[in-house]
């Protein structure tokens, strides 16, 4: 059996582990556009804070994988799936243009920063935050700062729960920083209004500069600044960088360009599969027929465990979601109530 | 005078403090790294506990 997964997120490796632990004689192969290794989403929250995040944040490198039996073409990018072959087309990486077969593919691309269309006419003014890549060239942008024992200050677009994670802990690494959010409180997805009011009090606590009920129009460079445009406003807000941290979209091009229904995701059955029986879709890109995703890292590592045992033919039950308490990485803070979900 | 460790997940940077248990999961505070059953796993992301990396 031949299973082909494209993603090495923690929804893919997590998933093509569990498969071969069950079943060594599977043909399993991970395909991926990193270059860096598997790593931890979530620990991107920590990435200021943390000195040696670079090195640290990687759980395996792709060599050690391999060792564990898992196939792994990184650097590549997947064209296109052939659903009546069962093929997909790729190209990078050490295969400049290949095709390869797959018995059941496993969809697992996760999700890119979401940019608000009016932004995207700006777009190399600002910064987003959603991947390791995109890490390393913030805190290269700060390591500029810091050399000369300065520290910049940031503009943060977007009060939801990775915004706040991210002023939080750019705020503990010591720069000075001011959300922008146009809701009238803080993570208003995840936080009973009580909970939103104690976050903004602890923001201001620690000196975190909070505007709500903002609606940003646009950036505009100014020598070494850039300044964050609000609508009906003359007041001139300037930073030395801006991240957009507006949400996140499900990488779903791939699955619409082969006819597969997707929604904001991928539409997956209570079995994580898609409307072509070999192919199964896990984690942020995987919508339930309750319109759910998942995107937190306790029911994506559940759907993974779950998918493999599944196949394996342990399982014949659909996949139930896992009682779990999301968690803002917000230095300090701690919610009252159970986040919303 | 602690003699207590922490521990930390890679997975998701979720702290284990010996100090302080983790009632939810039924685990005393005081509890041990090496008297925490293997079945065990993190209370936030669900990794296991060899996931978890002694802080220093």
């Amino acid at each position: 059996m031949r299973i082909v997964i494209i993603g090495s997120g923690i929804a893919g490796i997590t998933f093509a582990e569990k498969m071969h632990t069950l079943n060594q004689d599977a043909e399993i192969t991970v395909l991926t556009k990193e270059t860096d290794g598997y790593y931890s989403r979530p620990i991107l929250s920590h990435g200021f804070s943390k000195q040696d995040i670079e090195q640290s944040i990687i759980m395996k490198t792709f060599a050690q994988l391999e060792q564990n039996g898992i196939h792994i073409i990184s650097g590549t990018e997947v064209t296109a799936i052939d659903r009546k072959q069962r093929t997909l087309t790729i190209s990078g990486g050490d295969n400049v243009v290949a095709t390869l077969n797959y018995d059941q593919l496993i969809l697992a691309q996760g999700s890119a920063a979401f940019i608000p269309p009016p932004f995207l006419a700006y777009r190399n003014q600002f910064y987003v935050f959603n991947s390791l890549t995109d890490l390393k060239l913030l805190r290269k942008f700060r390591q500029a700062y810091t050399e000369h024992n300065k520290s910049p200050d940031w503009a943060i677009i977007g009060g939801g729960l990775i915004g706040c994670e991210l002023a939080s802990d750019l705020n503990a690494a010591g720069d000075q920083v001011t959300i922008f959010h146009a809701m009238d409180r803080l993570m208003e997805r995840q936080l009973v209004a009580e909970d939103s009011q104690s976050l903004l009090k602890h923001f201001q606590s620690c000196a975190v500069n909070i505007l709500l009920d903002q609606a940003v129009q646009g950036f505009e460079r100014q020598g070494d600044k850039v300044s964050v445009q609000i609508k009906d406003t003359a007041e001139n807000y300037q930073y030395d960088a801006v991240i957009v941290s507006c949400g996140f979209k499900p990488r779903t091009e791939l699955a619409e360009d082969t006819g597969l229904e997707t929604s904001r995701g991928i539409k997956v059955n209570n079995f994580l599969q898609t409307n072509d029986e070999n192919i199964y879709a896990l984690g942020d890109v995987a919508q339930l027929p309750n319109e759910k995703i998942y995107a937190f890292i306790m029911p994506i590592r559940s759907q993974a465990l779950w998918l493999a045992a599944y196949l394996n033919g342990d399982i014949t039950e659909p996949w139930t979601p896992p009682i779990f308490n999301p968690k803002a990485k917000v230095h300090g803070f701690t919610a009252e109530h159970p986040y919303l979900f | 005078m602690s003699n207590f460790n922490r521990y930390q997940c890679s997975v998701c940077d979720h702290i284990y403090d010996e100090a302080l248990g983790d009632p939810d999961s039924g685990i005393e505070p005081g509890t041990l790294w090496e008297d925490i059953p293997e079945y065990w796993v993190c209370p936030e992301c669900g990794a296991e506990k060899s996931a978890f990396v002694l802080m220093s």
